[in-house]
């Protein structure tokens, strides 16, 4: 999580509240995996277009998901990571869902 | 010999020899029946050709149909295939299942209208697709990738070069080197459509 410490957030009660509305939002990771299969240039459209990502992040997520063997690719509520792991089998890519750290 | 997809101004096209589109509409259709009879043997595992069944059920009594309900997960296919098209959601093999029951069957779907799609598109040797129809033909000829791949047995990076390598000599003799020739034909023709997509997509930050 990123701090308020320097911003305008400044006052103790406003930080708390922020943390109470942010936190239990988004419990849940996409995780796409690797795979000899799908084609980089496929897997970068898809983080593109589905996701909204840049190119720059599409391409660094799709090398990562390459050499890594997975990347977090989303994270959010339950019900919107549930229909990002559906949209990703739809595409053909392996997806997990998993709980946050 | 078949042209490579490239963007139009009205989306994207490719020029395919008959016997190549004729072979790939056909293995849509495959992927297509495959879907359908997971659908039937689920179907047909729920509601065994037994009238008294839910008779009987309420009989053994309450607490027995409510332990039924707690772990009323779907079981990922045995097929290779279909366990491929069909992946688990969790590394939980109980939340796994858990999502199945919720989510495969629309997941089937949404895959088999993909196929059909795609298979109208095959059915002239210019196959135009506008910008709305590519991602569908896109996500078709991935799963028929997905598929050939399961059965060529492509696990890791240097199975699938081999694949791409012995098919690049043109002389298929058995029915796998057959499917060898199907699989780096389909790769080359979804590398070109998605790389001519990327193309028109607008360059940001």
């Amino acid at each position: 999580m990123s701090t308020t410490a320097g911003s305008t957030l400044t006052d103790e009660a406003t930080d708390l509240a922020t943390d109470l509305r942010t936190l239990p939002q988004r419990p849940y990771q996409v995780v796409v995996w690797n795979d000899p299969v799908n084609l980089m240039s496929y897997v970068s459209w898809v983080f593109r277009t589905y996701f909204g990502h840049s190119r720059k992040r599409a391409e660094h997520l799709m090398m990562q998901v390459h050499t890594d063997g997975r990347a977090i690719v989303a994270s959010g509520a339950r019900e919107e990571a549930e229909r990002d792991v559906t949209a990703m089998h739809n595409y053909g890519l392996q997806a997990t869902l998993e709980g946050a750290e | 010999m078949a042209r490579a997809f490239r963007a139009t101004t009205r989306g994207y096209k490719a020029d395919l020899e008959t016997h190549e589109r004729r072979l790939l509409s056909q293995l849509c259709a495959d992927v297509i029946t495959m879907l359908q009879q997971r659908g039937q043997d689920i179907a047909g595992e729920e509601s065994p050709d037994d009238e008294f069944a839910h008779f009987r059920a309420e009989l053994a009594g309450l607490g027995a149909g409510l332990d039924e309900e707690d772990d009323g997960g779907l079981q990922p296919p045995q097929d290779a295939v279909l366990a491929r098209l069909l992946p688990d959601a969790s590394a939980d093999p109980e939340e796994a299942a858990q999502f199945r029951r919720l989510a495969e069957s629309s997941l089937r779907e949404s895959k088999i209208a993909d196929l059909r799609a795609a298979r109208l598109a095959l059915e002239s040797n210019t196959v135009a697709l506008s910008e709305a129809q590519a991602p569908v033909f896109g996500r078709a000829l991935n799963d028929v990738r997905l598929t050939l791949s399961a059965r060529l047995g492509i696990e890791t990076e240097s199975d699938a070069e081999q694949v791409h390598s012995a098919a690049g000599q043109g002389s298929a003799a058995t029915t796998e080197e057959f499917m060898g020739e199907l699989y780096a034909f389909s790769t080359w023709l979804q590398e070109t459509l998605f790389s001519a997509m990327l193309d028109v997509l607008p360059d940001d930050q």
